[in-house]
């Protein structure tokens, strides 16, 4: 008998201390938090917002809106698409099949920024869905920025894979993207018409201004920032009473001349809309190399300003000195960007990510006021960038000189700044480049495509087939 | 040595115990089989007692017995025999050879005799072992063991282990194919293998079909390797066991032949007047022939392969000291490893292994034991990457003219201002010889393998055991890149960097068992019931400062610029209930069942527990009355069916929705990016396997075989699902696809002579291997994470995803491709689109194996083993970097393999490489040189004398044996290169994560072969 007891007792005791294992099957982990948990704080929408708009810059795991990747971006797909720049001979021909319009569904296209896009577009809803039930004193202005972010990441891409409303009369009923506003990972949805897309990016951004802050921290938009977005919406859907509107509620001055260089050198924030500081430790981006690496004489472009852009601008011209360099690539002068090649006497292309400035609205009113026939209100918005810029501006010009002007001025001053495709795009204009080749002098070997006729269905960038391969709702653009 | 374990079974099966007093007598005697060979581990058991022992080496047995009793005298194979104790104090024995094998298998939970046992299940026992090749890690020992195992070399550095897969690719995410590995209890990596000493192991047994893997629920869909470890015999004197050996080891001869310096100079000119301006500044181009500059190249030129690397040392030595009183059995053994490897001016690998297993009855009712082994290992970690940081890549890149110190005019090397020598940086631009020296690896593994067990017995039939088994593994890196070493002023760390980095893995099981057990004249049952708990944890850290002030400091408190420094846990937990029953009536109609419950916490909330069973059944033909052939001693049929799970590859919290604050910095504080969206419903994969198997000894069980043909279908496989651009979130680990792998497998062995003074013995087993990927999520490819891969409904698995190389165009020297549509094109007018092809060209062998020859006579032995690959594809990248057509992968600047001369040069050559006029339309990834990795390999030869009886009886040994061993020294194969292909590079798919072992060459760490020379003793 006593023997059995002991082995109760045994087995009791052994048994018993492991009846509660089920409990340990509920693990949390420890290296992550659970999202439920992430957004309860008003701490916890600030970490949100800035979790948003770190989507919008390079990092290690996937191609960002303004990333450097090698595949392009916003960084640099407006120009390589565009006339402004040549591909260089001693670089890595990086980005070669964007510049020659060769992207197909299989490859070139700008997929990953694609990719890039929706996934700051997922942590805007995300946010905005937790924020619903969320009531801190910070939410309106929050949520303001997170609909400004998911507007601007729409707007961008629409802009490559759908037509401009102005860009011809069908536009506006031709397919964009889909504007995604659900917090739903599990989504399969189709494109939305160019005009269903801007009507919606300009209520996200009408409702971000509304209750944005006039300024937030760095790297972050504040009212301003949204107001010259929304102006510059308002320029490609053709309401130019609305785009002067907004552009006029942009009040910090454009960059005065002397300032121009160090805008770039990141020694003045003049004229600054909305900019990302890029310091080591926090960031520490080396952004530059998307245009070229190396130093100035031992320089391994990619891309070159092109010759034609080169001439263009004028010897009192700062811009010149600001935006454009003289290299040496494989023992050739060369012309090299200057916009991301470092802070003063640096060419690691660590610089601030500029986003928007005020030269733009000025721009904008010009070309708007210009479309509703006030010719003198135009030149007033176009002379308040020139008198910036020359020591002796051109002025007084009227009728189709006028605009040319106005465009003109447009691609000087926005010169690889991620508006000239774009820009070429919404006037309805061919892109012709020149055959002049890559080294400063124009001698070298030019790109190898040179014209892209208006109108052609290239201006429309092909989705990747794995998008639509992923997306069965995806549609493809005509032509390819 | 299963023998010892059905010892052990016999002893916990003996119920009564009787104690009596009556006067006891030492008996002596030798067991021998028929033909008078002495049966080493015979089972020597006083009847209807607990007490027993078993014969030594040669045979011989001592026990203490009284008048009256009966002794019985027992051995795998044979017939078990009983004396009666009378006046005499010698019994000499004779046992027949059996009709049967009476192997036990050991499935971890429970133990079965072979004869009754209904799974496909291979068991090797520790004779085998110590017959086999002395790596250091034993899953490449299980390569041509058993059929249906394939094995893979990871690579062949020092400790590394191997890929094993049983029964084919079960899983198509990385990590999951690999099958559970349990030792004494506890789960225990594939790659943490190294750190079990072999000497240390009794059996192990590999799990093939569900019958048996069904036991391990949501961890065995892809099979399972039972590692037991040794203990000692119950009333037996201390045995002593000392092992020692010692050899060399180097790598495997190079089946071509790289350029000399001359052949080199003379490529480069060639290459140089077809307009290869990148050779223009090589010395081929600016050195004449015959001139004294290129005379001076010629004289100081290196054998690179020959000054990196070395002729490696192994060493072994070991004691083993077991034995056991009445109620006790030990074993306790001590082991030190070195194997310097074969890179020079390092370490290489060395272990330290201590183990100590002990039994004890501490009541009659309750035992009680303990398995406690450790190990500590030391392992550099050379470069494993394909770059100019790799030392092997370096024996193939650095053409011979290249000197390691750079020569002044008189061919001395120059000296810096601290007077040393000023290594070259090679026009790689990396000064490998300098870096082994500066720029050192390494890792320090500390494994604790832990079981504590205790066993009440309730009555006759009832007993329950608890168990604790801990597997915990301490690893600690260091990678210094000193300052001013290579690295330092190569890319100027600016002071040197050091990464510490580490991690604590526990794995932590409580394990509850009941079991039943009826046994009479016509039942046999055993009934278990399962209550176990399973956590396992990771604690890792990484530090990473810059700025050391000394080469000669090494900590990170020394750094001036920290970098980085963060630390990582996870854990997983897995609660298990279960009952397994076994049923044999008179060994003739033989049924088994299991069912399982699994709740793992890395599945969804609702979906955290998965059921998994099993059916077998088992016939013994021969056993029956009606069945009367006389010379088949064994004829027993099995089937089996059943459902096993598999939950590796996916993240251990992918069914919930997280965030995370480190992946996404920007400026202003922290900032939250998505980590993880949840699966709530992701759960297990399943695995379904059918099984049938023929197992039959015929002619006096000098013929053995074992046929099993099986059927394993896995759905709900684990995938990291993609979802659509628009939703932004990439990928979410779900439940979608299946795939099937299906086999034939054969086992033979042969007694082709067995006499007293003769025997020899042959065997072999293959696996005939088929797979196919039946379904994928949404029916879309998938590319893997390896080299030119991908995953197709309809395809077989891991198959090369590859442009057809179409050969060279005869007329122009031009290379010619296949375009989709199966029309030759040139390079620049390959058709638009895809024109990569499936060509059921996959990394897995379709047909695998080994087979083996063992002689013996009188003491000599001489055993072979072949091992064996068939019908697997390896893209040959390094052959590819050799045959460079100019400058096609590296640069005309690397040195050529000796072949690269052959290249197209006038219209109507053929046979030929394409021209390097083309040089640049090699760019395309083709199936160039993707090759058969077909081998036959002899991995090992073995020549062994064991010293007669008699010469030893006037010394205190009792057992002597010498011997000395080949390994690798032969290998039969048409591959450029070694064959044996497992991790590419390791720095760019590790262990862990690589997914198609074999796919490519890449320079990982060699196959090395070793000759080494051994002795066993033991008093």
């Amino acid at each position: 008998m006593k023997k059995v007891i002991y082995k109760m007792l045994v087995l009791s005791l052994v048994i018993g201390g492991f009846t509660s294992c089920d409990d340990e099957l509920d693990q949390l982990p420890f290296d992550e938090f659970a999202t439920d948990n992430a957004f309860v704080t008003s701490e916890d929408f600030e970490n949100a917002i800035r979790g948003t708009y770190s989507a919008l810059i390079d990092n290690p795991e996937f191609v960002a809106l303004y990333s450097s990747s090698d595949a392009g971006s916003m960084l640099s797909a407006p120009d390589v698409l565009s006339d402004n720049v040549t591909l260089s001979q001693s670089g890595r021909t990086t980005k070669s099949i964007l510049h020659n319009w060769r992207y197909t569904p299989a490859g070139g296209s700008v997929g990953g920024m694609y990719r890039g896009a929706y996934r700051l577009i997922f942590r805007a809803n995300q946010l905005l869905f937790y924020a619903e039930n969320y009531e801190g004193e910070n939410k309106a202005n929050i949520v303001a920025e997170a609909k400004a972010l998911r507007a601007l990441a729409h707007f961008n891409i629409v802009s490559y894979y759908g037509k401009i409303p102005t860009q011809s009369g069908d536009a506006n009923g031709s397919l964009g993207v889909a504007y995604v506003t659900e917090n739903n990972p599990e989504i399969e949805p189709a494109r939305e018409t160019v005009g269903v897309v801007y009507d919606k990016i300009v209520t996200d951004l009408t409702e971000a201004v509304a209750d944005i802050n006039d300024v937030n921290p760095a790297g972050r938009m504040g009212k301003e920032a949204v107001n010259l977005l929304l102006s510059r919406v308002y320029l490609y859907m053709g309401q130019w009473q609305n785009a002067i509107n907004a552009a006029n509620q942009v009040t910090t001055p454009v960059a005065p001349r002397a300032d121009v260089v160090g805008v770039w050198e990141d020694t003045s924030d003049s004229g600054l809309v909305f900019s990302i500081p890029n310091e080591s430790g926090t960031l520490g981006n080396n952004i530059g190399v998307t245009w070229s690496q190396g130093g100035i004489n031992s320089l391994v472009p990619e891309y070159v300003a092109s010759f034609e852009l080169t001439n263009l601008y004028a010897a009192d011209d700062i811009r010149k000195d600001a935006y454009i360099f003289l290299g040496v690539a494989d023992g050739d002068p060369v012309n090299g960007i200057k916009k991301l090649l470092g802070r003063p006497n640096n060419t690691d292309g660590i610089v601030d990510y500029k986003i928007f400035r005020a030269a733009e609205a000025q721009l904008n009113k010009a070309e708007a006021y210009y479309n509703l026939g006030n010719e003198s209100a135009a030149r007033t918005a176009l002379d308040a960038v020139r008198t910036r810029r020359y020591t002796t501006p051109p002025s007084g010009e009227t009728g189709t000189a006028l605009r040319d002007a106005i465009r003109l001025e447009r691609r000087l001053e926005f010169a690889f700044e991620y508006q000239r495709f774009f820009d070429l795009k919404r006037w309805g204009l061919s892109i012709t480049r020149t055959s002049d080749g890559d080294n400063a002098d124009g001698s070298g070997t030019p790109s190898e495509e040179l014209n892209l006729p208006a109108g052609s269905y290239k201006f429309q960038l092909p989705f990747d087939q794995i998008s639509i391969d992923k997306n069965p709702n995806l549609v493809q653009n005509p032509g390819y | 040595m299963r023998t010892k374990f059905s010892g052990i079974l016999t002893l916990l099966l003996a119920l009564v115990v009787q104690l009596t007093f009556a006067q006891q007598k030492t008996i002596t005697g030798t067991v021998t089989d028929d033909t008078g060979l002495p049966l080493p581990g015979a089972n020597v058991i006083i009847k209807g007692t607990s007490t027993g022992t078993q014969s030594d080496f040669d045979g011989n047995y001592t026990i203490s017995a009284n008048v009256g009793q009966t002794l019985t005298f027992s051995y795998v194979g044979f017939d078990t025999k009983e004396v009666k104790v009378g006046t005499q104090n010698k019994i000499d024995i004779t046992l027949e050879p059996g009709e049967s094998l009476s192997e036990v298998v050991v499935t971890g939970y429970s133990t079965r005799n072979q004869t009754v046992q209904t799974s496909a299940v291979v068991s090797i026992s520790a004779a085998e072992l110590s017959q086999m090749a002395p790596t250091t890690s034993i899953d490449n020992m299980l390569q041509g063991k058993a059929a249906g195992v394939q094995v893979t070399a990871a690579n062949g550095k020092p400790g590394q282990g191997a890929f094993v897969r049983i029964r084919g690719t079960g899983s198509l995410v990385a990590g999951a194919s690999s099958p559970l590995y349990i030792v004494d209890g506890a789960p225990i990596r594939e790659e943490d293998l190294g750190n079990i000493a072999n000497e240390d192991i009794e059996n192990i047994t590999i799990l093939k079909d569900a019958a048996t893997t069904a036991r391990y629920g949501s961890r065995g869909a892809n099979g399972v390797v039972v590692i037991t470890t040794k203990n000692g015999n119950r009333n037996k004197d201390a045995v002593v066991r000392f092992s020692s050996r010692y050899g060399t080891t180097s790598q495997i001869n190079r089946n071509f032949s790289m350029m000399n310096a001359e052949q080199k100079m003379q490529y480069e000119a060639e290459m140089y007047a077809l307009g290869i301006t990148s050779a223009s500044g090589l010395p081929g181009v600016t050195t004449a022939p015959g001139s004294p500059e290129r005379q001076q190249l010629i004289d100081n030129q290196v054998d690179w392969e020959d000054y990196l690397l070395r002729e490696g040392v192994l060493q072994n030595n070991s004691v083993a000291i077991s034995g056991g009183a009445e109620k006790v059995d030990y074993y306790f053994s001590v082991s030190n490893d070195k194997n310097t490897g074969i890179i020079d001016n390092i370490k290489g690998f060395e272990r330290l292994s201590s183990r100590l297993n002990v039994n004890f009855d501490a009541k009659e009712w309750l035992t009680l034991g303990v398995n406690v082994g450790y190990s500590r290992s030391f392992s550099d970690e050379p470069r494993d990457r394909n770059n100019t940081q790799n030392a092997f890549r370096a024996t193939y890149d650095y053409s011979p003219y290249e000197t390691v110190f750079v020569l002044d005019e008189d061919g001395n090397p120059l000296i810096d201002e601290n007077g040393d020598p000023v290594y070259n940086l090679t026009h790689t631009g990396f000064p490998v010889a300098q870096a082994i020296l500066t720029d050192v690896e390494s890792a320090i593994e500390n494994q604790t393998l832990a079981n504590v067990d205790a066993t009440v017995k309730f009555n006759k039939n009832f007993s329950y055991t608890f168990s604790t088994a801990v597997s915990h593994l301490n690893r600690r890196r260091e990678y210094y890149a000193q300052p001013g070493g290579a690295l330092d002023d190569v890319i100027n760390l600016g002071g040197g960097s050091k990464t510490d980095s580490g991690i604590q893995r526990l794995d932590l099981t409580i394990s509850n068992r009941l079991n039943y057990n009826l046994s009479n004249d016509k039942h046999n049952l055993n009934v278990l019931g399962l209550y176990e708990f399973n956590l396992n944890e990771n604690n890792s850290y990484t530090i990473n400062n810059r700025g050391f002030p000394s080469a000669l400091l090494t900590t990170q408190v020394n750094g001036s610029d920290l970098r980085n420094g963060q630390t990582f846990r996870n854990r997983l937990t897995l609660v298990s209930y279960g009952a397994f029953a076994d049923y044999d009536f008179k060994e003739r109609y033989l049924a088994s069942a299991s069912y399982r419950r699994d709740g793992s916490s890395s599945f969804g909330s609702d979906y955290k527990y998965g059921s998994f069973y099993s059916f077998s059944l088992g016939w013994n033909i021969a056993k029956e009355s009606f069945f009367d052939v006389s010379w088949v001693d064994l004829l027993k049929l099995r089937a089996s069916y059943g459902t096993v799970g598999n939950r590796n590859g996916i993240g251990r919290y992918d069914s919930q929705s997280t965030v995370s604050f480190g992946t996404s910095p920007y400026p202003g504080g922290s900032s939250t990016a998505p980590a993880n969206i949840g699966s709530p419903e992701l759960q297990w994969e399943t695995t379904v396997t059918k099984n049938i198997g023929l197992e039959f000894n015929l002619f006096n069980n000098r013929l053995r075989g074992v046929s099993d043909y099986f059927v394993r279908n896995t759905t709900d496989l684990l995938f990291l699902i993609p979802r659509a651009d628009e939703a932004g979130v990439g990928s979410i680990a779900g439940n979608l696809g299946e795939i099937e792998n299906r086999g034939l497998e054969i086992a033979l062995q042969g007694d082709i002579l067995r006499s007293a003074d003769f025997t020899w013995t042959l065997g072999g087993n293959i696996i005939f291997l088929d797979n196919e990927i039946i379904s994928l999520p949404d029916g879309e490819d998938v590319t893997p994470n390896a080299f030119n891969i991908l995953f197709r409904e309809g395809a077989k698995i891991n198959e090369h995803y590859l442009v057809r190389y179409a050969g060279v165009d005869p007329a122009t020297g031009r290379p010619q491709y296949y375009g989709a549509d199966n029309n030759v094109y040139f390079f620049d007018t390959l058709p638009e689109g895809e024109n990569r092809v499936l060509q059921g060209k996959s990394t897995i062998a379709d047909k695998e194996g080994g087979f083996f020859s063992n002689i013996s006579y009188k003491g000599i032995g001489l055993r072979t083993d072949f091992v064996f690959k068939y019908g697997n594809w390896v893209n040959n990248v390094v052959k590819q970097n050799y045959y460079g057509d100019g400058s096609n992968g590296n640069t005309v600047a690397d040195n050529q393999a000796v072949g690269a001369f052959n290249y197209w040069q006038q219209p109507g050559d053929t046979d030929v490489l394409p021209s390097p006029l083309y040089t640049e339309e090699q760019a395309v990834n083709s199936d160039r040189f993707l090759e058969r990795g077909d081998y036959i390999r002899m991995r090992n030869i073995t020549l062994s004398y064991t010293f007669p009886r008699e010469y030893l009886e006037k010394t205190p040994i009792s057992t002597l044996r010498i011997y000395a061993q080949g390994q690798n020294l032969l290998t039969f194969s048409k591959f450029w290169g070694d064959p044996e292909v497992g991790i590419s590079s390791g720095e760019t798919i590790d262990f862990a994560d690589t997914v198609a072992p074999g796919e490519i060459t890449l320079y990982s760490y060699p196959n090395t072969k070793s000759i080494q020379v051994g002795l066993d003793v033991s008093f």
